[in-house]
């Protein structure tokens, strides 16, 4: 059991309401001090800092290393699209880290990153949680949002064909879209191979869409549905 | 696939869908392995074959509207989940609902939490291949679903609170139904641990088998069971105590070196813990109301709404507009059957909710799977992955 760090193996002390306030001012000062973050009013119940896409990286880092923050739990990332929410006037879409402690019970914070419309990027912090991987995956996959030095920034929750961020708020609900193959995860699998220690000496042609699927190739989808009509 | 290994030796690999059509993998996880012989050189997963769109529904409805698609979410125990959304809001609101609302919500949670560790272990032994755990587990909870039909008229997706409180007062005779099923419960356990805890086969099948350090389980963001068997003594219903779980006694249970294992063992033990707070929680259960009278977010009632000019324009106001949550964003966490269910809600100060995000335990421990059953055996991975006990509503919603 030496190989755990010291105190998890221990209860916490039930996180308290002044607790949670003495560490929401006292984060909040050096995260302004140190990364120029602002205080996002439309969080009226707790701690969300607003910090500049560059600091990220380096906040972050702190947040988690910082004997007395240890923000080493990344419970998710997501973003948000405020096109046409009353009354917002900053950029159009922001990327948000919720963030816990496994050390301190009260501590716990938002971290939040506004993205331009015309340039979705925010640093990728992937390799300072293994979880951010996927999680970031999913906002691109939604959002579209670009995770600069992410190794592999592939969709996760939709189709490989899908076309377009569902959950931008101008994605229309009810569109359909025509999706006819499926995932090869030759080349991820590939990849891992060559994490691991191996040479891939001869690669695997990666299952081609059958004669039909190729023809549905570039088709629209009444073009496509029309298709397979007249085949059967 | 031909490949160097990094031993220099020159090998013809096998690829292999792992699922999704494999029973194990419930239809919705897929695992695309490379294998040396039976050993996993490299995985890779896929996820979404469950994906319909949760976040962008709930965009379209009011906040109520969203509660029965949280029952889709964990469906092996979907109060867990509106309890877990019902709480959240209430605390945009902070509002506290009455006190039996909260008892029955405490008893509820646990039941739910009983009966989704009990499809984990029966599954997962049954994948294993010792098929009599499972009649021991799933007789007594299919008590459980009795129970929760007369209670919301429901079996699987229960839709049983409301923001505010609860869809409805228990039945006549809820509390001796409870009290009848807890000892079946508690005996289909018992069997289960004498079955399974000092098992050769078991043990041989489980311990060791694809385990992960506290650390990595902490990168991985990874909470409830799972994280516990690794040894951290972490559960937000003693860290961060919400519905008053800091006045019940129970303990949190860990586990030591984070294989397949203790994660099983871990639910089994947590079982017990659940039980008892079952227990106490009937003992408490007192009459009274079990939604809160604040017109914010409860309806009026059918006698007001029909006499009272005020009453009738606050039920029509939160029908057709919704309960309107305060502009801002906020997270509310509970801590689910697989760990930590939180929801981070942006609201406009309309009744409609403009972003609920999700975050599902599942989700994290999936995560990993690629990682830890890399090095192991395809049967490993199998036993593996059943004592993760993913979820695919979750996973993917």
């Amino acid at each position: 059991m030496t190989s755990q760090p010291l105190g998890l193996n221990q209860a916490l002390t039930p996180a308290t309401a002044e607790h949670r306030k003495a560490f929401e001012t006292k984060a909040f000062e050096i995260l302004s001090q140190k990364f120029e973050a602002a205080m996002d009013p439309r969080d009226r119940w707790s701690l969300t800092a607003i910090v500049p896409g560059s600091r990220l990286r380096e906040c972050v880092h702190f947040l988690r290393d910082d004997p007395a923050m240890r923000l080493d739990l990344l419970l998710d990332i997501t973003a948000v699209d405020y096109l046409g929410y009353p009354g917002h006037d900053a950029a159009r879409y922001a990327v948000v880290y919720n963030l816990r402690s496994q050390r301190f019970a009260a501590h716990r914070l938002r971290l939040k990153v506004w993205v331009e419309e015309e340039d979705p990027q925010v640093p990728s912090i992937h390799d300072f949680f293994e979880i951010a991987n996927w999680q970031e995956r999913e906002t691109w996959d939604q959002y579209g949002i670009d995770f600069s030095g992410h190794p592999d920034l592939r969709r996760l929750l939709n189709h490989i064909e899908f076309t377009g961020h569902p959950l931008r708020k101008d994605y229309p609900v009810r569109k359909r879209q025509w999706l006819s193959t499926n995932d090869p995860l030759i080349l991820p699998l590939e990849a891992r191979l060559e994490a691991n220690g191996f040479v891939v000496l001869e690669h695997v042609a990666v299952n081609s869409p059958s004669v039909e699927e190729t023809d549905l190739l570039g088709k629209s989808a009444v073009e496509k549905i029309n298709y397979v009509e007249k085949a059967k | 696939m031909k490949v160097q290994t990094p031993e220099g030796e020159h090998v013809d690999l096998l690829t292999v869908n792992i699922g999704p059509s494999h029973p194990a993998t419930h239809g919705a996880l897929r695992a695309f392995v490379a294998l040396d012989g039976e050993i996993i050189r490299a995985a890779s997963t896929e996820i979404g074959y469950l994906h319909r769109g949760f976040e962008k529904m709930v965009e379209q409805g009011t906040y109520q509207q969203v509660l029965p698609y949280t029952d889709r979410l964990n469906y092996c125990s979907a109060i867990l989940n509106n309890i877990g959304f019902s709480h959240t809001v209430e605390k945009m609101f902070e509002v506290e609902v009455p006190e039996r609302a909260t008892t029955l919500r405490v008893l509820l949670s646990e039941l739910s939490r009983l009966i989704d560790h009990q499809v984990c272990i029966a599954a997962a032994a049954v994948d294993l291949g010792a098929l009599t755990n499972y009649w021991y587990l799933f007789n007594p909870r299919e008590e459980v679903y009795s129970i929760w039909e007369k209670l919301s008229g429901a079996r699987l997706t229960n839709a049983f609170t409301r923001i505010g409180g609860l869809y409805r007062d228990t039945y006549e005779g809820f509390e001796t139904d409870v009290r009848d099923v807890l000892p079946k419960i508690e005996k289909g356990l018992d069997d289960a641990f004498k079955l399974l805890e000092h098992n050769r086969i078991f043990i041989d099948r489980t311990r060791g088998v694809c385990p992960i350090t506290a650390e990595q389980a902490v990168s991985w963001g990874w909470t409830g069971p799972c994280l516990r068997a690794t040894g951290v003594d972490r559960d937000l219903r003693k860290d961060d105590p919400y519905l008053s779980y800091e006045t019940y006694d129970f303990q949190t249970v860990i586990g030591s070196t984070g294989d397949t294992y203790d994660r099983l063992l871990v639910r089994m033990y947590e079982m017990r813990e659940s039980l008892s707070i079952c227990r106490q929680a009937l003992s408490r259960l007192k009459p009274g109301p079990v939604n809160t009278a604040d017109a914010r977010l409860s309806l009026p009632g059918h006698d007001k709404t029909y006499h009272d000019m005020e009453a009738l324009i606050n039920q029509f106001k939160l029908v057709y507009e919704g309960i309107r949550a305060p502009a801002g964003e906020f997270y509310g966490s509970i801590e689910a059957a697989n760990g930590e269910l939180g929801f981070f809600i942006v609201s406009d100060g309309t009744g409609k909710p403009w972003k609920i995000k999700v975050r599902p335990p599942c989700f994290t421990q999936f995560a990993a799977y690629a990682d830890l059953v890399e090095g192991s055996l395809v049967a490993d991975a199998i036993a593996c992955l059943s004592s993760l006990n993913i979820i695919a509503g979750e996973l993917d919603r």
